[in-house]
C-alpha cells in the first residue's frame, strides 16, 4: 500500500511529469513562466485544485452516474477554481492580477479533467491525493523550471517569491543587457520545445 | 447566497434537462462500442492523441484504425477496459504483430545514397524511393522512430527489426512506412498469407509451392537461431522433417547462386532445423489463435490434409482428420520407403500437429464407413477433401494381369503396411518417375538377384529426383532406357515370367521439345523377370462418389483424371462446403506441392466460415515469378561447391531399410548457409567484395 | 473602423493562440494534418461566436442582475460544456453532412481554453454584445488561421532531417515559436 502510493506520487515527478512527458496543460505553461514567481504560483494553484478535485472526485466516484459524470467533475473542478481565485484574491493580489484569466481557465487544464477522469474516478481518496499531489508538484516544479529559464534568459533575474528578485544579474555584470526574446511570446514557445528535447535526451524510465 | 445557490440549480437544472430532452430527440445509432470505449478514455478531450476529442478517439479506436493504447493520459486500467471491450487483450485474442516483410535488401549499391533526405516518407515523396528495387524497404527508419514501445530497431544490415515481445500491435510503424514493407498483422494474416507480386520475394521463395521464406530460414539458420528457423518453415509448412527428406527442392533450380555456381542446398538446410529440433528432445511451441468455434473435417490424413488440419487449427477452428488407412501419414507414410522416410521421424512429426488439438479417427473410409450425410449431422461446417491419388494406371498391356505383376502404389503401399508378399528372383518396374525408383531400390533391399528400371525414354527425361536416380544407380539397378513394354510374359501356372519390350529411338522434337520416342519395327526383347510392377502414375479413386449415400454428392464434379474439379486458386469444389488439395486435386505430384495446397483450401475454408466470399488472394503469385527478380547474371561470385549429402554407404545400406541420406553436420550446414546470397527481389549478396555502399 | 480595429487587434496582435497562449493543446494535437487543422478551425469558429454570444448574455443578465459574479467560472463552463454538447447532438442528427465536417471536433472544443478564454476576455474589456460577438469571431479567425499556417509548416517538417531530440512536439514548438515570432511584427498596426 505505502509503495504504491509512493509511487502514484512519484510518477508525477518524473514518469508522468505533465507539460514534458504527457505534452498537456501547455497553455499556463507558456503564458504565465514569465518569471519563476508566476510559475511558481500557478502551479501551486493548480496543484490545491488537482489535490482537492481529485479528493472530492473520488470519495464521490460511486455516487455519480457515468452517463454525466464528466460534467459533475468539471463542476467540481469549477468550485475549486473558484475557490482558489477567492484565495489569490485575498493572499497574493499581485499574483492574481499577473495570473490573470489563467486562473479560471485552470477549470479547462485537460490535466486536471484528465487526471480526475483517469485515476480520481477508479482509485481511493488517499491514492487520488498521492496522485494529485504528485502531478502538481512535478506540475509546479516543470513551471518553475521553464519560469527559470525564461525569466533568467530574459531580464536576466530569479524572482522566487514577493516581486522582489532574489538574483540579478545587472549586479553581477553591470552592462547586462537581457535576451528579451526570451520573455516575449515566441520565446515561451521556443524554450518549451527547447527544455522538451533536452528532456527527450533523458530517459523516461 | 441564496441568490447563487438558486442560480447554480436553475442553470444546472435548465441545461440538464435540455441535454436530456435533446438526447432523445436527436438520437442517432452509433456503435455502442464507441460508447463503452470513450467511457473508458480519460474524457478530458485534450487532444494530446491528435484526434479532435475523446469521442472521435473512441471513434477510431472501435473502427480498428487506432490501439487502445491511444489516449496518452490514459490510466492502465483505461487501457485495459478498452482492450477488453475491443476484444484484443492477450488473453481473449490473438494480438496484431508487426512484421517486417522486407530483409533481403542490404545489398542494393544506391543504399545510403539519398542526398540528405533522412526519412523513407520525404524519400518516398521526393524521389519515389531511390532504391533500386521498387517494392524494398528504403531503411531510413521511419518505422523506427513511429514505434513508441521501442519494438523496431534498425538491424545492422539496415532494416527494421521487431522485437516481438515489446510489440503491441498499435500499427504505428505500418502507418509510417511509405512502402507498405512493414505490417501489423495477426496470427492468422501470416498464416494465411499467400505470395503477392509486390513482395519482397527470392526466386527461390517464390518457387516453392509451400511459399517459405527461404531466405530467411537460411539467415536464421546462419545465425545460429535454429529454432526461430524451425519456427518459420512452420508458417508454411508443418511437415519439416519429411520435405527436408523427401522435398525434390524446385526452389533450388531458381537459386540465383545456381546461374554462376552450384544452388545452395536449401532442403538439406530445412533438413538439419528441422532435425536439430527432434533430436533437441523437446517440441518448440507452436502458437494458435483463440478458438473460433467452427468445426471442420478433413478426409484424408496425407500431407495435404496434415497441412489443411495444422493450418486451420492454428488459425483457430477445430479439425478432425478421417483417415482411411490405419494410420496418418497418407503416401508419405504408405509410398515412401522407410530407407527414405523412417516411420519413427514421420510418426514424431504427426504426434506434433496432432499435439495442437486435432483429433484423429483411422480405419475409416469415406464413402463406406461414414458419407458427407454423416458429417453434416455431426455440424462440420466445411469439408476439406485430400484423399490423394491412389489408383495405379494400368500399362494396358497383354498379361498385365499374371501372378508376379503388381502396381507400384498399391505394391509399395502394401508392403508399408507389413502385408506378406510372394517376392520373385528378379523384377522389372516400369516407369520413370519416383513411385518407380521408390519400388526399384526396396525391392534391392528386400535380397532379389536383379532389378531393372523399364523407362520408355532416356535418363535425361527421367521425372525422378537426380538424386534418388544416382542411388539407385549406385545400389546396382540396371537402367533398360528406350523400352516401352508390349506383354507380360506368363508360364502355363499363369505365373509371369518375362517381360517382353520394344526398343525404342528418339526421334523428331515433339511441341513440347523433347524428342519422342518411336518404336523400332521388330525391336521385340524379353527381360527374364518373375515379377513386373508397373508405376506410370496415379490418379485418384473415384468410387467414394458413388459409395456415399448422400444424394449432393452427385454434384461434386470430377475432371477427367478424376481429380476433384477446384479452382485452382481458391481449391474450392463444384459444392461450395467441400475443398480439396493435394494429389485428389492436381493429379499426383509433389509433397510440397500438397502442402502449399493444404494451406491454400485453409485460407479458403477460413474465409467460408467467416461467411465472406472465396475469392483468390489479389494479385497471386501463384505459379508465377516477378520478372525482375530472376537475374541473369550475378557479380562478384567465388565458387564454393554445394554441400555434398552425407549418406551411409552403399555396402551398409543394401541388406536393411535403415535410412539413407543423414543430416549434413553442423559446420557443413553453416558453410552451406553461408552460401545463401540472400536474394530478395533485385538484392542479392555476393560473397565477395562487392561495392556495398555504406 | 472600430470593428477593422477589433478585427486586427484580435487576428494578429493578440492572436489567441500564439499572443495570449490559449488552446495550445488541441494546437499541438491537430496539427499534425492538414485536414485535421481546417475542420478544427472551422469548428472553432462556430463554437466560440456561439459560447461569446451565451456567455455574455449569462454574464449580463444573469450573473451581474444576481449579483453573484465569482460564479462566473463555473457557469460558463456549464454554458459551453451544454451548448457544445448540444449542438453536437442538433448536428448529427439534422445537418449529418456538416457533422461530417465538424461533429467531431465539437468535443474537443468543450475543454479548449481558447473558447473560454476567448468568453472570459470578453467581459473582462467590457465589450457591448456587438463587439463581444465579432471580437468572438475574430478570435476564432485567428485561431484558425495560426492553425492552419502551423499545420502547412509541419507538413513541411516531416520531410526534414531533425535531430532525435528535437522530432515532433517539441520541433512543432519551436516552429510555433518562429511563427509567434512573426506575429509579433504586427504590433503597432492599431
Amino acid at each position: 500500500m505505502a509503495q504504491s502510493l509512493a509511487k502514484e506520487f512519484t510518477k508525477g515527478l518524473w514518469a508522468e511529469l505533465p507539460p514534458f512527458r504527457l505534452v498537456l496543460g501547455l497553455c499556463p505553461v507558456l503564458a504565465v513562466t514569465k518569471t519563476v514567481e508566476n510559475g511558481l504560483g500557478m502551479g501551486i494553484a493548480t496543484t490545491f485544485v488537482l489535490v482537492f478535485s481529485n479528493l472530492l472526485v473520488s470519495m464521490l466516484r460511486n455516487v455519480i452516474p457515468t452517463k454525466v459524470r464528466i460534467a459533475c467533475y468539471i463542476v467540481i473542478i469549477a468550485t475549486f477554481v473558484t475557490i482558489v481565485e477567492f484565495l489569490a484574491q485575498a493572499f497574493a493580489y499581485p499574483l492574481f492580477l499577473a495570473l490573470g484569466i489563467f486562473i479560471p481557465l485552470i477549470v479547462v487544464n485537460c490535466i486536471v479533467l484528465g487526471r480526475a477522469e483517469a485515476f480520481a474516478s477508479k482509485n481511493t481518496p488517499v491514492m487520488a491525493i498521492a496522485d494529485g499531489l504528485g502531478i502538481g508538484i512535478g506540475f509546479t516544479l516543470s513551471l518553475g523550471a521553464i519560469g527559470l529559464v525564461r525569466e533568467f534568459l530574459g531580464a536576466g533575474t530569479i524572482t522566487i517569491w514577493g516581486g522582489t528578485p532574489v538574483f540579478d544579474m545587472t549586479s553581477v555584470f553591470a552592462n547586462f543587457q537581457p535576451f528579451g526574446f526570451m520573455i516575449e511570446a515566441p520565446g515561451a514557445f521556443v524554450a518549451l520545445g527547447l527544455m522538451l528535447a533536452v528532456m527527450n535526451l533523458i530517459p523516461s524510465k | 447566497m441564496l441568490e447563487a445557490l438558486l442560480f447554480m440549480l436553475g442553470i444546472g437544472a435548465l441545461c440538464g434537462i435540455v441535454l436530456s430532452l435533446s438526447s432523445k430527440v436527436f438520437y442517432v445509432y452509433e456503435d455502442p462500442r464507441i460508447a463503452q470505449v470513450e467511457n473508458n478514455l480519460a474524457g478530458a478531450n485534450c487532444g494530446g492523441c491528435g484526434f479532435a476529442g475523446c469521442s472521435a478517439a473512441a471513434e477510431a479506436i472501435v473502427s480498428g484504425k487506432e490501439a487502445p493504447s491511444l489516449c496518452i493520459i490514459n490510466s492502465k486500467e483505461g487501457v485495459e477496459a478498452v482492450s477488453r471491450i475491443m476484444g484484443v487483450d492477450a488473453g481473449s485474442a490473438e494480438p496484431p504483430m508487426s512484421y517486417n516483410m522486407c530483409e533481403g535488401g542490404n545489398r542494393a549499391a544506391d543504399k545510403y545514397h539519398y542526398m540528405g533526405v533522412s526519412s523513407c516518407k520525404a524519400m518516398a515523396v521526393v524521389f519515389g524511393g531511390k532504391r533500386v528495387c521498387g517494392v524494398g524497404c528504403i531503411g531510413l527508419g521511419d518505422c523506427v522512430k513511429a514505434c513508441k514501445f521501442d519494438a523496431v530497431y534498425m538491424g545492422p544490415d539496415g532494416h527494421p527489426v521487431v522485437i516481438d515481445e515489446k510489440c503491441v500491435g498499435c500499427g504505428a510503424c505500418q502507418k509510417s512506412c511509405p512502402k507498405d514493407i512493414i505490417e501489423v498483422k495477426t496470427l492468422t494474416e501470416k498464416l494465411m498469407k499467400f505470395n503477392q507480386k509486390h513482395d519482397p520475394l527470392a526466386p527461390c521463395a517464390q518457387t516453392c509451392p509451400a511459399e517459405i521464406n527461404i531466405p530467411r530460414y537460411i539467415n536464421q539458420l546462419k545465425n545460429g537461431q535454429y529454432k526461430e528457423a524451425v519456427q518459420t518453415i512452420r508458417m508454411r509448412n508443418p511437415l519439416p522433417l519429411a520435405c527436408g527428406r523427401v522435398c525434390p527442392h524446385p526452389c533450388e533450380n531458381e537459386c540465383r547462386r545456381g546461374v554462376e555456381d552450384e544452388p545452395v542446398s536449401i532442403n538439406q538446410l530445412k533438413r538439419f532445423v528441422a532435425d536439430y529440433e527432434m533430436n533437441s528432445g523437446s517440441r518448440l511451441p507452436i502458437t494458435c489463435a483463440p478458438d473460433t468455434g467452427k468445426k471442420v473435417a478433413v478426409i484424408g490424413g496425407g500431407p495435404a490434409g496434415l497441412s489443411c488440419a495444422f493450418f486451420l487449427r492454428r488459425i483457430g477452428h477445430q479439425v478432425d482428420i478421417f483417415e482411411a488407412m490405419p494410420k496418418l501419414g497418407g503416401i508419405i507414410r504408405y509410398g515412401i520407403p522407410e530407407y527414405r522416410l523412417p516411420k519413427k521421424v514421420l510418426d514424431w512429426e504427426i504426434q506434433g500437429i496432432l499435439d495442437l488439438g486435432i483429433k484423429a479417427f483411422t480405419h475409416v473410409r469415406f464413402g463406406e464407413d461414414f458419407g458427407l450425410g454423416s458429417l453434416m449431422a455431426s455440424g462440420y461446417n466445411a469439408v476439406f477433401m485430400g484423399i490423394g491419388a491412389w489408383k495405379d494406371y494400368a500399362l494396358g498391356i497383354e498379361g498385365e494381369d499374371l501372378d508376379g505383376c503388381y502396381k507400384g502404389i498399391d505394391w509399395l503401399q502394401r508392403f508399408s503396411s507389413g502385408q506378406e508378399m510372394k517376392l520373385g528372383k528378379t523384377a522389372a518396374v516400369v516407369g520413370g518417375g519416383n513411385s518407380a525408383i521408390d519400388c526399384v531400390r526396396t525391392l534391392i533391399r528386400l535380397g532379389l538377384e536383379k532389378v531393372y528400371i523399364v523407362y520408355r525414354r532416356t535418363r535425361n527425361e527421367m521425372p525422378a529426383n537426380e538424386v534418388e536416380i544416382v542411388a539407385a544407380e549406385e545400389e546396382g539397378i540396371e537402367f533398360v532406357f528406350l523400352a516401352a513394354p508390349t506383354r507380360v510374359i506368363g508360364d502355363d501356372d499363369g505365373k509371369a515370367i518375362g517381360l517382353e519390350y520394344l526398343k525404342m529411338e528418339l526421334g523428331e522434337p515433339d511441341a513440347s521439345g523433347r524428342r519422342r520416342p518411336v518404336p523400332v519395327e521388330g525391336s521385340e526383347t524379353v527381360l527374364d523377370v518373375d515379377m513386373v510392377i508397373s508405376a506410370i502414375s496415379q490418379a485418384p479413386d473415384p468410387s467414394f462418389k458413388d459409395k456415399d449415400p448422400h444424394t449432393r454428392m452427385d454434384d461434386l464434379e470430377l475432371t477427367r483424371w478424376n481429380t476433384i474439379d477446384s479452382d485452382p486458386a481458391t481449391l474450392q469444389s463444384s459444392i461450395p462446403y467441400i475443398f480439396t488439395g493435394g494429389d485428389a486435386a492436381t493429379g499426383p505430384a509433389l509433397v510440397v506441392d500438397a502442402i502449399g495446397g493444404g494451406r491454400r483450401a485453409a485460407r479458403s475454408i477460413d474465409l467460408f466460415l467467416k461467411g465472406e466470399a472465396v475469392v483468390p488472394p489479389k494479385d497471386s503469385l501463384q505459379n508465377k515469378r516477378i520478372h525482375e527478380s530472376i537475374f541473369t547474371s550475378v557479380e562478384g561470385i567465388r565458387q564454393i561447391k554445394r554441400a555434398k549429402m552425407p549418406e551411409l554407404h552403399v555396402d551398409q545400406r543394401l541388406d536393411s531399410m535403415v535410412e539413407v541420406d543423414l543430416v549434413l553436420p553442423e559446420a557443413e550446414a553453416h558453410r552451406e548457409a553461408d552460401r545463401c546470397l540472400n536474394c530478395c527481389r533485385i538484392c542479392y549478396d555476393p560473397d565477395t567484395d562487392f561495392p556495398i555502399a555504406k | 473602423m472600430e470593428y477593422f480595429e477589433l478585427a486586427i487587434g484580435c487576428i494578429f496582435i493578440n492572436n489567441i493562440l500564439l499572443a495570449q497562449f490559449l488552446g495550445n493543446c488541441p494546437f499541438l494535437g491537430t496539427s499534425k494534418k492538414m485536414e485535421t487543422a481546417v475542420g478544427m478551425s472551422m469548428a472553432v469558429v462556430f463554437v466560440m461566436v456561439m459560447a461569446g454570444i451565451f456567455t455574455w448574455t449569462v454574464d449580463t443578465y444573469l450573473l451581474k442582475g444576481l449579483g453573484v459574479e465569482y460564479l462566473r467560472t463555473v457557469s460558463f463552463i456549464l454554458v459551453i460544456a451544454s451548448l457544445v454538447q448540444f449542438v453536437e447532438m442538433f448536428l448529427k442528427k439534422s445537418i449529418p453532412g456538416l457533422y461530417a465536417g465538424l461533429g467531431i471536433f465539437l468535443p474537443l472544443i468543450t475543454t479548449n481554453c481558447a473558447v473560454m478564454g476567448a468568453c472570459l476576455l470578453n467581459i473582462s474589456k467590457e465589450y457591448s454584445f456587438m463587439q463581444a460577438l465579432a471580437a468572438s469571431f475574430f478570435y476564432a479567425i485567428g485561431f484558425g488561421l495560426a492553425l492552419i499556417l502551423f499545420a502547412g509548416v509541419r507538413e513541411r517538417i516531416n520531410l526534414a532531417r531533425v535531430p532525435k531530440a528535437l522530432q515532433d512536439t517539441s520541433i512543432g514548438l519551436v516552429t510555433a515559436g518562429m511563427i509567434a515570432l512573426t506575429f509579433t511584427a504586427f504590433k503597432g498596426m492599431v
